[in-house]
């Protein structure tokens, strides 16, 4: 049978399934109809019912079902109703059992509240969520003013607060990510925009063959974070910066201090995968801006599958992974799988969480997905020679 | 974190999918997430034959809130009875309109993973209780390691 124990592994699997085979409005149908719609018709009779307050006892009710760290606040006189979470256990689940199947697990919350809310004359006036389990919402009746509760245990004093990225909405709208690049809301756009100007990427991975190429000035530089703060391997500007599973905090302090020594208009765009295993920095204790996620693109474009417990690519193939999903003619050097010694006497064996086969396999596929535009050199090169791949 | 309102949920995607997608599309759903989303289970069940897939359903119906559920495991089979579904029992207990098609998860999802693990599945019975069946889809006798008969859970 299909359980409820591990609801939210299916749940978020289910997502992705249907995004595949039918396009993103099939999922956000699921959301409004099948969730917000039928499942949660227990929600829409409370709202129907007794307002605000009808829904204040729903939820709470919900939370001692689903064991939820939150605390649900009701000013029927300011006509709020606000959620405080502090560690959502339905994304919790998920990182929990290091599960990533779907693009935006977080957003489903706001596909079934929004459209349930507007059937019964309510909206959502803000939320946030960090994507690493903690969130706020506030709700009102429609077409009457609503102001923020007089006291509430607000989830952005929280230190987990920092960890992530988020993801805003406003009057039942959600807002664009980096309003800055562009005005959408969705991580892929942002990408796309961001990249738009070049054409041609060049991915600077740590390995030895970092050094052999220099990049030409017209392509867009990806590296690394110890690669950005260090200016070891690459000592120029780079378009963007993509954080490492586990990035060191003298790293992280790094990046800091040359991100904000730079101008504006020149830093690069700093991204993060948010792996479940990895390790998320609480980015403004840093002085760091939260990163764009990449995970998006790269499950959109059919780039990458999240296996649970199983190895996942390294900082520098994911690189490779993303400048595939953009599109673009691609180089990249440096990308020696630990094969090559490096400053080292002896080649670093590939260690867990990652694995050589699981870096094979990614180059391979972003090869063949690439078809003819991605360049690889160094170990990474000669070892899929080596397997008969198509890199040529 | 076993919340039976999840059920709910599971009840409505069926429906959802089945009324705007069609019923091959549903069953192509329930057969990917048997392949794909419970990769483990079956992997588990394939290495380790007949007992592992006793235990593992042991251990998945221990946190099914509601469920009454008996699994046996016998030399050549694996023999759930299912007394009370927990599924269908909550979905009653809350009066939620109940598609005919509700149990049919069960055989394409538990066919999908059998196929995958080299078991055969079948069930019996249906809307509340009934009797689902493992057996090795290689029916040598070298294949076949279960101890004697055995009841896991009573």
């Amino acid at each position: 049978m299909l359980g409820c124990q591990d609801f939210c592994g299916h749940y978020d699997w289910t997502f992705a399934f249907l995004r595949q085979q039918y396009g993103q409005q099939a999922v956000i149908d699921l959301w409004s109809q099948a969730i917000g719609g039928e499942s949660q018709n227990h929600y829409h009779l409370a709202a129907l019912e007794k307002g605000l307050k009808g829904l204040y006892h729903t939820w709470v009710a919900t939370g001692e079902d689903e064991q939820c760290d939150w605390t649900f606040t009701l000013d029927e006189e300011r006509n709020v109703l606000r959620c405080d979470m502090r560690q959502c256990p339905s994304k919790g689940f998920l990182l929990q059992n290091d599960r990533a199947a779907d693009e935006d697990y977080c957003d489903h919350c706001a596909g079934w509240i929004i459209p349930l809310l507007a059937k019964t004359g309510h909206h959502i006036t803000g939320h946030q969520h960090n994507h690493a389990g903690q969130c706020w919402f506030e709700m009102a009746k429609k077409d009457q003013p609503s102001q923020s509760p007089a006291s509430f245990p607000d989830i952005r004093t929280d230190p987990r607060w920092q960890q992530g990225y988020l993801d805003s909405w406003q009057n039942n709208h959600k807002l664009p990510l980096l309003p800055e690049v562009c005005d959408a809301a969705d991580a892929c756009a942002v990408l796309a925009k961001w990249f738009e100007r070049f054409d041609q990427l060049h991915v600077i991975g740590r390995g030895p063959s970092a050094r052999l190429m220099e990049p030409s000035p017209d392509a867009a530089v990806l590296v690394t974070d110890p690669t950005y703060a260090t200016q070891d391997v690459y000592a120029g500007s780079p378009a963007a910066v993509l954080f490492g599973d586990r990035p060191l905090p003298e790293m992280l302090t790094k990046c800091a201090q040359r991100f904000h020594a730079t101008p504006p208009a020149d830093r690069p765009l700093l991204l993060s995968a948010y792996l479940p295993r990895a390790h998320w920095p609480k980015w403004s204790s840093y002085n760091l801006p939260r990163p764009i996620p990449i995970l998006p693109l790269l499950l959109r474009e059919g780039l990458y599958t999240h296996q649970p417990h199983q190895p996942y690519p390294t900082t520098g193939t994911l690189l490779v992974l993303l400048a595939v999903a953009l599109g673009k003619p691609t180089l990249a050097t440096g990308i020696d799988l630990y094969q090559s010694g490096g400053d080292h006497a002896e080649p670093q064996p590939i260690s867990e969480p990652h694995s050589l086969s699981c870096e094979l396999t990614c180059l391979q596929q972003a090869l063949l997905k690439s078809q003819g535009s991605l360049t690889l050199t160094g170990e990474s090169h000669r070892l899929l020679r080596i397997g008969g791949s198509r890199e040529d | 974190m076993s919340a039976p309102d999840f059920y709910f949920a599971i009840n409505a995607i069926f429906r959802h999918i089945h009324d705007t997608h069609g019923r091959k599309a549903l069953i192509h759903y329930w057969q990917h997430l048997g392949s794909e989303y419970y990769a483990s289970r079956w992997q588990r069940w394939r290495d380790g034959g007949l007992p592992a897939i006793a235990a593992d359903w042991k251990n998945y119906f221990e946190h099914e809130p509601g469920s009454e559920v008996d699994v046996t495991l016998e030399p050549h089979r694996v023999v759930l009875d299912i007394r009370t579904c927990p599924a269908i029992g909550h979905l009653r207990q809350h009066h939620k309109d109940i598609p005919d098609y509700f149990c049919e998860h069960c055989d394409y999802i538990t066919t999908s993973m059998g196929q995958q693990s080299g078991h055969a599945f079948e069930r019996t019975g249906g809307m509340g209780s009934c009797r689902q069946v493992f057996t090795p889809l290689t029916t040598s006798a070298g294949s076949i390691t279960s101890p004697s008969s055995s009841p896991v859970e009573s």
